[in-house]
């Protein structure tokens, strides 16, 4: 997740700014226009093609590109770091000026802020994801700004809530399901990919973990009604939600002939978790 | 904590260095000192893993920046391609920031990521397969950031070189074109 770290400066954010890019963009013409030495070019590893400037794609989604892998909301943390702002509030006052470059300009906003709007990605990515929506017909686009976060949050808290189910071997539980959910994750991309799909792998990840949100609430409601009837029909239902939530965007990844091949193990993968939610007593 | 004060012995930025510290240091210990007070596992992983992914959501976002002037992110372009991209100050910026902040930065990066390697050792003796988990998560986050960051210092390097080389070149131009006038 890139976030921008900004505290508050003097500086004032473009009013919709909502990326690092924008805001990078938006310092390096101030910065510009009062004559600062280079702005900050930033390069690409691949080989596409390099651009001198902080790209900015006019179709560039309305939500920061988000983190690299991991992790979760910072949700304990908003109440700890807003200690944090007091750190910059006071340095950098006007380093923009002097010509410090785009960077440390970019540090104006309260880190509250980005936790804010890090939370607010996560929902729109599972929002995108798991409920009806016109992006659905295009799913490329549609988990674009892909993040690590909700899906670690929702692996955490099944393997969390087995966990409470259970009644006896509590820690082995939450290793077992942890680890089956992380690393079928990843064997599915990888399953994905050496079959010839075009899928990029955070992307993948980032999808199969959001669309483990219907079980979350399934094991949630096996956690509360012990009932054998009421759990197979909720794991049901959730489990065909699931599925039905991870299906265009591994279907629209592979060939069309090989679209069973894809699907299969990721249905297979959501019906070992609902058997797992059912069984632990 | 101005950066712009010549900085000759302390750190610029005390609180970010401090957090920036303060995480790492708190994962480990925790991981190491929890088996005293705790029985249960589940606490234990999701703490420590929770204080990793704290600590690299930190060092990517707020002391990357604030410490060393890098950053480092993925995107997805147009065509749905996955593109890294690398950014850094400009050169003098880069020039002026503190010596300590960046031995700091870098130096607790790397003996961060040698700590879990170490406890990953120690677990795969002891056959602990599930502590092993725990190292392996946290082990993943120090090296991303630690890649991360180095890509994007090599990748300021050669920016400085390139925009020396490309100054160097307009001087000379313009110091030709001024003593041509001359003459």
């Amino acid at each position: 997740m890139s976030h921008q770290q900004n505290y508050g400066d003097t500086i004032p954010l473009h009013s919709s700014s909502q990326s690092d890019i924008d805001e990078i963009e938006n310092l390096i013409h101030s910065s510009l226009s009062s004559s600062s030495p280079v702005p900050p070019a930033s390069s690409a590893r691949t080989p596409s093609p390099p651009r001198a400037q902080i790209p900015v794609s006019s179709s560039l989604p309305p939500l920061p590109p988000t983190s690299h892998k991991p992790l979760p909301v910072p949700v304990v943390p908003s109440v700890r770091i807003p200690a944090a702002p007091a750190i910059p509030s006071s340095s950098n006052p006007r380093s923009g000026i002097e010509g410090f470059g785009p960077p440390p300009n970019t540090l104006t906003e309260p880190v509250w802020d980005t936790v804010k709007r890090d939370l607010s990605r996560i929902v729109s990515n599972l929002k995108l994801v798991v409920f009806p929506n016109p992006y659905r017909e295009d799913p490329g686009k549609a988990l674009r700004d892909w993040d690590l976060w909700g899906p670690f949050f929702f692996i955490v808290f099944l393997g969390l809530v087995l966990s409470w189910s259970a009644s006896v071997k509590k820690s082995e539980v939450f290793a077992v399901a942890f680890a089956v959910l992380a690393a079928g994750a990843v064997i599915l991309t990888l399953n994905v990919l050496l079959l010839g799909g075009h899928i990029i792998f955070f992307q993948s990840l980032s999808l199969l973990g959001y669309c483990l949100f219907p079980l979350d609430i399934g094991a949630l409601i096996c956690l509360l009604k012990d009932n054998v009837i009421v759990k197979i029909i909720v794991v049901s239902m959730t489990l065909a939600w699931s599925s039905w939530a991870a299906y265009p965007f591994m279907s629209t990844a592979v060939n069309p002939r090989r679209k069973a091949l894809a699907l299969y193990p990721v249905f297979l993968m959501y019906v070992s978790v609902g058997f797992l939610i059912i069984a632990i007593d | 904590m101005d950066p712009n004060q010549p900085v000759t012995e302390n750190y610029a930025n005390p609180k970010t260095c401090f957090f920036h510290v303060l995480f790492k240091a708190a994962a480990l210990a925790f991981y190491i000192l929890s088996a005293i007070f705790f029985n249960s596992f589940v606490i234990i992983f999701v703490v420590t893993v929770l204080l990793a992914a704290l600590d690299f959501w930190v060092v990517k976002n707020v002391s990357g920046r604030i410490l060393v002037g890098l950053r480092w992110w993925n995107e997805i372009n147009d065509i749905g391609e996955s593109v890294w991209r690398f950014e850094c100050l400009d050169q003098e910026s880069l020039a002026r920031m503190n010596k300590k902040d960046s031995w700091l930065f870098w130096w607790t990066m790397y003996l961060a990521a040698v700590a879990w390697i170490i406890l990953g050792i120690f677990s795969l003796i002891r056959f602990q397969a599930d502590y092993l988990l725990v190292v392996g998560v946290c082990l993943t986050l120090s090296i991303a950031n630690i890649i991360g960051f180095t890509k994007c210092r090599k990748d300021a390097k050669k920016q400085i070189q390139a925009f020396a080389t490309q100054t160097i070149a307009s001087r000379f131009s313009s110091t030709l074109q001024s003593a041509f006038s001359v003459i």
